[in-house]
């Protein structure tokens, strides 16, 4: 008997963002990165395909991270001392585009060397984090904005008590921002509006849901993902923003990840597990709509690469 | 509409100001100022008042009393001052405010309500929290709340059923439930129980300014299911104006015929249409906004309105 698949037609669509920008097009990028234009829900081939399939971004950071597992030291060797190193060796590993984390030591003027040196050393697209503390993450951004101007970098991370003079910067400059809300949809949603109320043109924002790991919270974490894709699909424009989470940091905080020693010997081979536990957060994050997963290990990117090719030939 | 009304609540710092000084004065303003807004009771909320119960709750009765002659609705979670209370009413039948279906409550509150002749309010609310669905709060409703009455002989007339409002900050899609609750409690039993609701628990954790828009139209939306009481803010004159265009059936202005057409829509089982408002009135645009929210169709954000 011939069964007929029922099919959704949704009102609305997530927004087609581009990050990166070209010598044409005023930046010095190799390449751009476009994520969104989804108009169903995540990988139904049968309702619609899938536009821009979802993107691998490597984080790296500005300084050596001394808190970061020793699987990672060990992989990234000595190029974790130097941005423009380690961005070559994320590219190589087959990110689409770059995370670039500056810390509270960087001066605004280290700030933008770093940026400039990641820029010099590859062709990807970056995003640029500051260090997290309000008014550290303003000084080091707003230098970093004006230094990069014409990039379309994402600058992030605007929360909802500070996001005023990263957005402004980064209109002002042509870039894009990065909202993230504490796995909240209401709160997602409000600082969407505040953004686009100072005048963010909407193809400019990647909202960051905020996750969990495996074992942490990602339920909760993809349950936010999911209300908001049906959101936009339903056709509220202040949830059709594209969404960028960070599984590798989330994953690489757990004790699973994290630690090889003092734990029951059941758990098996630490590497192994330390990777599975960030490809599989990555992986059900994809699912659940995520456009821009960011990662730490390249074996991780490689595996979360092949799962993401697999489901949009699907 | 029967309003209760809810501005004697220790959560306003000049109520916790005014009882710590035992201020006799500003209380009977306040009975006083609701009875004359439209109040047809007044709730007393005072908190647990674990150390001096046995003197607070006899005082705040006599004060008011002293000026109103409306019921008063004692509400708080302390049997000990909810009897203390009921002792001193001299003048209308009061209200205790509340039990629910936790098995401690309900064992001793009923029995308290039915000692001094006071009406009730049960919460459909079990030990584990509130149910999200409106069959789940129903089923409280009948299978534990009603029950419970039949079983020490408590008036039904008496039984004032309470579904539970919580905000649409947080809790949104309980708001769609709610008023399903309301619309099926009424055919829950014979005779059918009181309905009331805590109104402006809908807008809790909502910026100031957006709260009353809130509260009238949910207001609105569960007058269209039938609701005849509520604990509400008496002094809202323009919730006071949507209650009397629904009952009155009042359409003679634009924004009385968008209440009555909220009304009836949910009244239908349908919802409100755009083709309901008129858009190029900012004022109706909100309106419509905030059926959204409260449809739990639009997600709702402090901001919606700029939305």
């Amino acid at each position: 008997m011939p069964i007929e698949i029922p099919k959704d037609k949704w009102p609305g669509s997530i927004r087609t963002v581009t990050i990166g920008a070209t010598s044409a097009e005023g930046g010095t990028r190799a390449k751009t990165v476009t994520v969104g234009g989804g108009t169903t829900m995540p990988y139904l081939h049968f309702e619609a395909p899938t536009p821009n399939k979802p993107a691998i971004a490597i984080e790296i950071k500005s300084r050596k991270p001394e808190d970061w597992s020793p699987l990672l030291a060990e992989v990234w060797g000595a190029a974790m001392a130097d941005p423009a190193q380690w961005a070559k060796k994320a590219e190589e590993a087959g990110a689409d585009l770059l995370v670039l984390a500056l810390t509270v030591e960087d001066s605004p003027e280290d700030a933008v060397k770093a940026v400039k040196s990641v820029l010099g050393a590859t062709g990807l697209p970056l995003i640029v984090w500051g260090p997290g503390q309000a008014e550290k993450d303003n000084e080091l951004l707003v230098a970093v904005a004006e230094a990069a101007k014409g990039e379309r970098l994402v600058l992030g991370i605007c929360e909802d008590k500070n996001y005023r003079t990263i957005v402004a910067t980064a209109m002002a400059n042509g870039h894009l921002v990065q909202a993230r809300a504490p796995m909240d949809v209401n709160l997602s949603k409000q600082l969407n509006i505040l953004i686009s109320d100072m005048g963010m043109p909407k193809d400019r924002i990647l909202m960051d849901p905020t996750t969990g790991a495996l074992g942490y919270g990602m339920e909760y974490g993809y349950s936010v993902m999911e209300r908001l894709r049906l959101a936009a699909l339903q056709g509220d424009a202040m949830t059709q923003f594209p969404m960028i989470v960070t599984p590798g940091f989330e994953a690489w905080k757990t004790k699973e990840a994290k630690v090889g020693e003092g734990i029951p010997e059941a758990w098996g081979d630490w590497k192994a597990r330390a990777i599975h536990w960030e490809t599989l957060t990555a992986l059900a994050l994809v699912e659940s709509g995520a456009d821009i997963v960011v990662l730490r290990h390249p074996e991780s990117v490689k595996r979360v690469k092949d799962a993401i090719g697999e489901l949009v030939v699907a | 509409m029967y309003i209760i009304g809810e501005n004697i609540h220790i959560i306003s710092e000049k109520v916790k100001e005014a009882l710590a000084n035992r201020d006799r004065e500003f209380f009977m303003d306040l009975a006083v100022r609701q009875v004359e807004a439209g109040a047809k009771a007044i709730d007393i909320n005072l908190g647990p008042r674990k150390k001096d119960w046995a003197e607070v709750f006899p005082w705040i009765v006599e004060t008011v009393e002293a000026v109103v002659d409306v019921p008063l609705s004692i509400d708080t979670t302390n049997v000990d001052g909810m009897e203390a209370a009921l002792k001193k009413i001299t003048k209308a039948q009061p209200i205790l405010n509340s039990t629910s279906a936790e098995p401690e409550r309900l064992e001793k509150v009923p029995l308290l309500a039915k000692k001094y002749n006071a009406k009730l309010i049960a919460l459909t609310m079990k030990s584990e929290g509130i149910p999200v669905e409106a069959d789940a709060r129903v089923n409280i409703a009948v299978e534990i709340l009603i029950p419970r009455m039949l079983e020490i002989d408590f008036p039904m007339k008496d039984l004032i059923i309470d579904p539970l409002v919580l905000t649409v900050s947080g809790c949104q899609q309980y708001c769609p439930h709610l008023i399903e609750a309301v619309r099926t409690l009424q055919y829950a039993w014979d005779p059918p129980p009181n309905i009331s609701v805590g109104l402006s628990n809908v807008s809790n954790a909502v910026p100031n300014e957006n709260r009353p828009l809130i509260n009238r139209v949910y207001c609105a939306m569960l007058m269209g299911v039938g609701l005849q009481m509520m604990i509400a803010n008496p002094f809202d004159q323009k919730q006071n104006e949507v209650i009397r265009w629904i009952e009155t059936k009042d359409t003679s202005t634009p924004l009385a015929r968008v209440y009555n057409k909220i009304a009836e829509r949910i009244a239908n089982s349908e919802e409100p249409q755009m083709e309901d408002f008129d858009m190029s009135d900012p004022e109706q645009v909100a309106i419509w906004k905030t059926t959204q929210i409260l449809l739990n169709k639009v997600i709702y954000a402090d901001s919606y309105l700029m939305n």
